[in-house]
């Protein structure tokens, strides 16, 4: 009786204890050929299939395929040897999607010791293999761009205290030195004392304080050769939000700077040859204006005693002197005087190259009635006959214009002296891009086949005796349309007449 | 006011033929009541009563200067500085007589405060022109301010 009431006891709890199991675990029992005897709802739950499809089975019907087959057969043959069998297995349930299973597999033994039955428990790891998968990929994905990370740049870890924790290939590979040689140094190892302390402290305070810093920084291979490397110093944190380590990623740009330094040198090599002709320029302008002004000051003195001194003479001892004797000095005068005037005149010119140009509307019209005026018009002692077209207003310098139409209206009025009826026409005309202006006469004209020394300084093609001049104003012409940037040209006939043109550009270019 | 003492013209030349000329010009127009001052040395002197001129009153200033600008010791600009930029001398006229055709020198005279810058003409019947009607203008038609 007492045994049975043990007995009794012992089958309670047993089937206490199976309830507990059936409870928390995913329970099945397969006969030794491995079909399903007995599954618990936990099994039809996660497998989704009822206990009546289950019965009889084996357990391919849950097969997910996942595992190789070495992975089954070493399970079969450690529970066919009466062993514990555990491990973690991917199911599938009858709606094909998966589930893991954390699974202990106890074989039951008959008196002969050969397998009676097999117990499986399992507990459901789904979400457990899900993280796991997922955490997986991501360090997959860590992995995959460290290693597209060092293919691609010079990379370096420091500890806090900025020794060198670990460098990468391309590291090794820029600095010369090698990995043994770097690690636990710290960065000064390749400091090419370039950059000035300030540089050096910015960059540590910065990181120091747990911000990016991005540079460029030179650095001194282990050969003693300098590189330069772009660089970014990233400082991670720890909880306290103190920098755990620094991560610094670079990328070689010697040749960027070395290009650099090129385009430097050669920029300031170019500033110095601009400003060494500069110098020059402004020494020779100097020098030119020296010239200028002694000739201007030095040279006229004489001829002023030249000419002065022989009117003295005629004076004062005319009447003791023969007429040739007279003669002789008014020839040492007019001599004189015309030297001055070639002194005059080229001053005139060699200041145009040095005088600024004020730009400014210039009414055209006005310009040539004033400077007709002044050279006498209308003339009374000889027949002029004058034709004066409306004349388009255009920018330039009015003073030097000025000087232009005086030039070549006195050349009209001189060479038209011998014509019984002179003949004058001013005329202009407006193209695309330019106005053109010309003084046409019926004057003494010149062979076209000179025409080429026209606007030359002190070229000629009369002589003094037909006609006065210093050669210098067709050259004063050309000097100042040019630098209006007009052209100047001239058309004519021997005994004929001349036409002189000059261009001004209708926009100029300030 | 001492007549006596006072000249008419204060002449600044160098050179000894312009000189020479110069005079001629002024003599055949009657003015000869004039000093001579051989370089810019000697104008200050006897403008500012210093050296030989010791004594003489400064305010016994000539009726008008002839000032060439390209002077021994000191030069033309410096004397027209100087005597301009004197309260007891800046009202006596100055007449910058030169060769120089220079702009800046025009300029420069004018930013002085020269009275007027006349370019000796290489044609001397021009120059004595120039010198006659000078001496008329600054010595008969021009209304000094009174020195005293």
């Amino acid at each position: 009786m007492k045994t049975e009431d043990q007995l009794r006891a012992s089958l309670k709890e047993l089937g206490d204890l199976k309830a507990a199991l059936d409870e928390h675990a995913i329970v099945a029992i397969t006969d030794p050929q491995g079909r399903i005897r007995y599954v618990n709802d936990k099994f039809c739950a996660i497998s989704k299939y009822t206990r009546e499809e289950l019965l009889g089975q084996d357990h391919r019907i849950i097969n997910s395929g996942h595992h190789p087959k070495e992975f089954i057969r070493n399970l079969w043959s450690t529970i066919g040897r009466g062993k514990v069998w555990h491990g973690e297995i991917k199911n599938r349930a009858k709606d094909g999607t998966f589930y893991w299973v954390d699974t202990t597999l106890v074989p039951f033994l008959d008196e002969e010791g050969k397998p009676r039955q097999y117990v499986a428990i399992r507990a459901d790891i789904t979400e457990r293999k899900r993280a796991e998968e997922q955490l997986e990929a991501s360090t997959k994905e860590v992995r995959d761009l460290k290693a597209a990370l060092d293919e691609h740049a010079i990379v370096a870890i420091t500890d806090p205290q900025g020794r060198i924790t670990y460098v990468n290939d391309k590291f090794c590979a820029i600095s010369k030195y090698t990995r043994e040689e770097l690690l636990g140094q710290d960065h000064r190892i390749i400091n090419s004392g370039h950059h000035p302390k300030e540089f050096i402290r910015n960059l540590w305070s910065t990181i120091g304080r747990g911000k990016v810093w991005h540079g460029e920084i030179k650095n001194r291979a282990k050969d003693g050769t300098f590189y330069w490397v772009d660089t970014t110093l990233v400082p991670f944190l720890d909880e306290q939000g103190k920098p755990r380590q620094y991560v610094a990623i670079r990328a070689d740009i010697t040749d960027r700077k070395r290009a650099e330094d090129a385009l430097n040198e050669m920029n300031s090599e170019l500033e110095r040859k601009v400003a060494d002709r500069t110098a020059q320029l402004e020494a020779a302008n100097r020098e030119l204006e020296a010239f200028s002004y002694s000739v201007s000051h030095d040279l006229r003195a004489p001829l002023r005693a030249i000419d002065g001194f022989s009117q003295a003479v005629i004076e004062d001892h005319g009447p003791l002197l023969p007429e040739e004797g007279q003669r002789h000095l008014q020839v040492i005068r007019s001599g004189a005087q015309r030297m001055g005037t070639l002194i005059d005149d080229l001053l005139t010119f060699a200041r145009l190259s040095r005088q600024g140009l004020s730009r400014q509307p210039v009414n055209t019209g006005n310009l040539v009635r004033s400077v007709l005026a002044e050279l006498g018009s209308p003339w009374t002692g000889r027949p002029v006959e004058l034709r004066m077209d409306d004349l388009p207003s255009c920018r330039g310098d009015p003073v030097l214009l000025k000087q232009v139409w005086m030039n070549l209206l006195s050349n009209a009025l001189k060479y038209t002296r011998k014509r019984e009826q002179a003949s004058i026409v001013i005329s202009g005309i407006v193209e695309a891009d330019e106005l053109i202006f010309f003084v046409g006469d019926n004057g003494t004209g010149f062979d076209m086949r000179y025409a080429d020394k026209l606007f030359g300084v002190f070229q000629r093609l009369h002589r003094v005796e037909d006609f006065e001049g210093s050669g210098v104003g067709l050259a004063i012409v050309q000097r100042i349309i040019q630098r209006h940037g007009g052209r100047v040209w001239a058309k004519a006939a021997l005994g004929e007449g001349a036409t002189f043109y000059f261009s001004l550009p209708s926009t100029p270019k300030s | 006011m001492n007549e006596a003492n006072r000249i008419d013209l204060l002449l600044v030349e160098d050179n000894p033929q312009d000189l020479e000329l110069t005079l001629r010009a002024l003599r055949k127009a009657n003015l000869s009541n004039l000093k001579i001052a051989r370089d810019g040395a000697e104008a200050l002197e006897y403008v500012f009563c210093e050296g030989p001129h010791t004594g003489r009153k400064i305010t016994d200033a000539p009726k008008v200067i002839l000032l060439d600008l390209k002077l021994p010791k000191v030069d033309g600009l410096e004397v027209l500085r100087r005597i301009k930029g004197d309260p007891r001398t800046k009202s006596i006229p100055v007449v910058v007589l030169t060769s120089s055709r220079e702009q800046r020198d025009i300029v420069e005279s004018y930013q002085l405060g020269v009275n007027s810058y006349i370019v000796k003409p290489v044609n001397y019947e021009r120059f004595a022109a120039v010198v006659r009607d000078l001496g008329l203008y600054w010595l008969l038609l021009n209304q000094p301010l009174n020195g005293d």
